[in-house]
């Protein structure tokens, strides 16, 4: 039998088990034969061998330790492997062990009410920290992924804060730098793939020779670039992603050597990459990158994203000392293009991270932290009344000699147990979530971020919840177990315990842990209201434009079959033609950027009459190139001037639209009417005929943005978006669209034909999931506290019975009763509430934050939450009340 | 305690694994051993309760363990080999008669 030996199993898991097993024979075989069995499994599932382990090496644990608190118990009987002789300490804890689970099994009830609300508590946790591991830790699975690194400019004043690199910086960074062993570029490419069946739009990448072996991988079967390829005319080839290569080819090994025909021109196959290769962003289709001489030269245009495995002892700081001596050395060579260039060195998690993702996760996490604390609080409170039941059993002990410090310790095993018993349904909780939060995201946006489909419960995932339940378990255990362990010895001996001044402290103690639950449960409340609003907000309020009944959908003309901007527009003009004559539609355009999509376009400008000499120092706004529907389809208002007309032509007068926010910054006292902008020098004068009205084009980042709008005749672009306006249902028209666009080129795909509602939806995708997750943590915090009120107020209830009756036999009436017990539950609320909004709007603070400024903090929502908490919190505290007011004197005497 | 061979109680579980190491010959280590009971019997056997079984079954000197070399495939540690003793034999032999004894008469009934 050959087993592999080159897989270990989970360090911490072996190490563990081995320090329960102790040393000798036993302890080797038994270690042994794991390892061999998780060699056996890793070789098929490494993933799940973990798991494995994990689970066998937590049953051995448990075993062992049971096993050993019976031998500590009736030693004349040798059971077990290598019993711990001359170890008193580890007997004694596996016999306390043993009393504490005992414990905990008398009590069902009450086991499983901790066990099922730290779970919770756990899980929420567990699932947080699951996703920051996915996303943010560990989002690359590639080989020594910590030795790649990527370069970008940090450009101080720009908006995004990373820009590319231009083709002909990187040429001279490559020559000039040494800390890098390969450094390569990639770029993005939306390839238009044509045969077979419909053409598809398939995204792809421009890339280094050498770009696979950077990143440490290699072609499952075929090759990858070679050198001579990354020059113009030899350039045609592609490496195909595995995904694309089964859907699209049938898996056919065959199609290596063969043409395939991308953006009109046709490109050999030369290899197919292994499954589960999608770097970057997804890409299923990757293509040499060859400069053009005119590129090779140019230091304008940025749209690189270097990427380079760090040479043999080099580090991240030695290359980011060195990019910094080279970046100074070009600013310096040619301060006209790199004058506010920075370059900077990041990690490959840090350069392709989501910068949003970092403090979102963060929120969660310290979210999920106070629901576990809620979680703490009840538990422990549940502890508390059962130290009071079992203040007998305690005195018993320690009149028999039994230390404070052992009566603790042991009561602080039960609190672990059933800490640990909670793990599994943590897991279950973390997993349900897990699957809950990867299913609902559209698949269009799951593939940029990276990690996504790591989300899962993995040995990492255990380790942490294990630890976390670990200090849980001191959290909610510590404060009862010392409560418990001082009971008034001859007092409760004497008299079964019925004073009522004994559960003083423990009670002044729980309506602590209440009022701490009411004031952590406020601010998380608030949050999800926050979060709630602003996702509806985002989703129905108004965006500028009337997203219903639109269609829209998005296309990429290859270069080499339309070179010219006349056969552009013509393009555009005949699928717009052809739109525009299928039933029920009132208006169609095509535009290079339509509001909500995920790319945007903006240009420098100029002001006639106002020269800036330097291009870098003129002002930017988005640029938009319509034809003269868009207005229309889109339920843009023109708010003063002339919208464009067909007879807006390449060779007519060159004209602009303004946005109101262009022209109240550009213009404020003036007309903007009749004034003239330009985008660069070699490009005609365009007059300003008319005022628009201003659009949300994506609710993080350009909201209400200056924009100028120009005739699509006049500055035809290769990618476009199509809308159409329907009086019916939009998605009905996708097909018929579709169809549209095929009669006029049946080569051209076109690629998210979605209806515009869909379209802002998917762009608010993440607000969605802060609201979501946000709310579903607002909620257990909800249910929590009202569970601890309840639990509190029940109790005080029960402990109060005999006053009760002797009061209500003295002649106090219900409604006195009533007042009783209400007050206390009035006075809890109201400090917990008061301590929880000045919480809230702490907290709110941070939420402005992670939701990226987009809400404040309404004190209306603060206060109104705060009353519906108040609400709840009574309730659970009158229905104890209304019982205790129904009590008949004689009996409640008689009872206690 | 002294075993006496003849009339010491094998539980079930020991018997069977027993047997299983019977069946294994040279090669009775515990992965093996766990895999013919699971094979043969169709049901699971908790690795906690094998390795008890089988230190159980050392004291009571029917089985007789020694140590192999230290194996790569499982990082450097070695294999306990296990082997029936005479001890082992002789309580398997009894613990067969007595239930051949009281299967006797009864088979009949279990048929239909």
């Amino acid at each position: 039998m050959t087993r592999r030996n080159c897989e270990a199993p989970p360090r911490l898991a072996e190490r563990l088990l081995a320090a329960v097993l102790g040393s000798g024979d036993w302890a080797e075989s038994i270690l042994g034969d794991l390892h061999e069995e998780y060699a056996a499994r890793a070789a098929v599932a490494s993933h799940r061998a973990a798991i494995w382990y994990y689970l066998v090496a937590l049953s051995l644990i448990g075993r062992t330790l049971l096993l050993r608190a019976r031998v500590a118990r009736t030693p004349s009987v040798h059971v077990g492997p290598t019993p711990p002789r001359g170890d008193s300490l580890m007997r004694t804890l596996g016999l306390e062990t043993r009393h504490a689970w005992r414990s905990i099994a008398t009590r069902p009830v009450l086991s499983a009410t901790i066990v099922i609300t730290v779970g919770l508590g756990l899980g929420a946790n567990a699932a947080v920290f699951s996703m920051i591991d996915a996303l943010v830790l560990r989002p690359y699975t590639l080989r020594d992924v910590d030795r790649v690194a990527l370069l970008f400019y940090d450009r101080p004043n720009n908006i995004d804060r990373q820009d590319s690199v231009s083709a002909a910086d990187f040429i001279d960074i490559k020559r000039q730098s040494d800390v890098f062993e390969r450094l390569s570029v990639f770029e993005w490419w939306t390839a238009n793939l044509v045969g077979i069946d419909e053409p598809e739009n398939v995204l792809g990448f421009k890339v280094s020779a050498d770009f696979f072996a950077t990143l440490g991988v290699e072609p499952a079967i075929g090759r990858g670039f070679r050198a001579e390829e990354e020059t113009v005319g030899r350039d045609q080839r592609v490496v195909l992603g595995q995904a694309l290569w089964q859907r699209r080819f049938g898996g056919d090994p065959g199609i290596i050597g063969r043409a395939i025909e991308i953006d009109g021109a046709p490109h050999e196959v030369v290899g197919v990459m292994p499954g589960g290769f999608d770097f970057p962003m997804g890409a299923q289709l990757w293509a040499p990158q060859a400069f053009t001489p005119d590129q090779a030269t140019n230091r304008r245009s940025t749209f690189l994203t270097v990427i380079g495995r760090l040479a043999d002892g080099k580090s991240l700081d030695d290359a980011t000392a060195q990019m910094k001596v080279i970046g100074e050395r070009l600013t310096r060579e040619h301060p006209d293009t790199n004058r506010d260039r920075v370059m900077q060195v990041y990690t490959l998690a840090q350069g392709m991270g989501d910068m949003g993702a970092g403090p979102i996760l963060a929120m969660w996490q310290a979210s999920a932290a106070f629901v576990l604390l809620i979680a703490c609080a009840n538990v422990a409170s549940l502890l508390l009344a059962r130290g009071v039941e079992r203040q007998r059993e305690m005195a018993v002990r320690v009149a028999m000699g039994a230390s404070r410090v052992r009566v603790v310790r042991e009561l602080l095993i039960e609190s672990g147990l059933l800490s640990l018993a909670a793990i599994p349904a943590a897991l279950a909780v973390a997993w349900a979530s897990l699957k809950l939060i990867v299913a609902y995201m559209p698949p269009t946006i799951a593939r940029f971020v990276a990690g996504w489909n790591e989300m899962d419960v993995d040995p990492r995932l255990i380790a942490f919840t294990s630890a976390l339940a670990i200090v849980t378990a001191l959290v909610f255990g510590l404060v009862p177990a010392i409560q418990a362990s001082r009971p008034r010895l001859t007092e409760t001996l004497k008299e079964g315990g019925r004073s009522a001044t004994a559960g003083a402290a423990r009670l002044r103690l729980r309506r602590g842990l209440v009022i701490a639950e009411i004031a952590l449960a406020l601010p998380l409340l608030v949050a999800a209201g926050l979060s709630v609003i602003t996702v509806h907000r985002f989703l129905n309020g108004p965006q500028g434009f009337n997203p219903d009944g639109v269609l829209t959908m998005r296309l990429m003309l290859p270069e080499v079959k339309y070179p010219t901007e006349e056969s552009r527009t013509q393009f555009a003009s005949a699928a717009v033609d052809r739109l525009l004559a299928m039933p029920g539609v009132t208006a169609a355009a095509a535009a290079n950027v339509i509001p909500a999509i995920t790319s945007n376009w903006g240009r420098n400008f100029e002001i006639d009459g106002q020269p800036i000499a330097n291009p870098l120092d003129r002002p930017d706004v988005d640029y938009r190139v319509v034809t003269d529907g868009h207005f229309d389809a889109l339920g843009i208002p023109l708010i003063q001037g002339r919208g464009f007309t067909a007879g807006d032509r390449a060779d007519t007068q060159p004209v602009a639209i303004v946005s109101q926010a262009m022209a109240r910054r550009y213009w404020p006292d003036k007309e903007p009417i009749g004034a003239r902008i330009r985008f660069s020098e070699g490009e005609p004068w365009l007059t300003v005929v008319g005022v628009c009205g201003d659009v949300i084009h994506n609710w993080f980042a350009r909201r209400n943005y200056p924009t100028a709008y120009r005739p699509f005749a006049q500055g035809p672009t290769r990618g476009m978006a199509l809308v159409v306006r329907t009086t019916g249902d939009p998605n009905a028209l996708a097909g018929p669209s579709r169809a549209a666009v095929r009669s006029v080129d049946s080569a051209q795909p076109v690629y998210e034909v979605a209806s515009m509602r869909e379209n802002v939806k998917i762009r608010t995708v993440g607000l969605q999931y802060v609201g979501g997750v946000m709310f579903a943590f607002g909620g257990l915090a909800l249910v929590l506290a009202v569970i601890g009120i309840y639990g509190v107020m029940a109790y005080m209830v029960t402990q109060r019975t005999h006053e009760i009756g002797v009061r209500m036999a003295l002649g106090a009436t219900r409604r006195d009763v009533i007042r009783l017990t209400v007050r206390q539950t009035v006075s809890i609320t109201a400090i917990g509430v008061a301590v929880g909004t000045t919480l809230a709007i702490l907290l709110g603070r941070l939420i402005e934050a992670g939701l990226f400024g987009l809400t404040s903090t309404d004190p209306r929502l603060v206060a109104g939450l705060a009353i519906l908490l108040a609400l709840v919190a009574l309730s659970a505290g009158y229905l104890p009340a209304r019982r205790a007011a129904t009590l008949d004197p004689s009996q409640a005497l008689r009872q206690s | 305690m002294a075993y006496n061979a003849g009339t010491m109680n094998l539980g079930e579980f020991e018997h069977v694994v027993l047997l299983a190491i019977l069946r294994l010959g040279d090669d009775a280590y515990a992965i093996p051993i766990r895999e013919e009971i699971e094979e043969r019997t169709g049901r699971a056997v908790a690795r906690g309760a094998l390795y008890t079984a089988l230190d159980r079954l050392e004291s009571k000197k029917c089985l007789r363990s020694r140590m192999s070399q230290p194996l790569p495939e499982r990082g450097g540690r070695s294999r306990r080999y296990f082997t029936v003793t005479q001890a082992g034999l002789s309580a398997l032999r009894a613990s067969r008669r007595s239930l051949l004894s009281l299967w006797h008469g009864v088979e009949g009934r279990l048929e239909s």
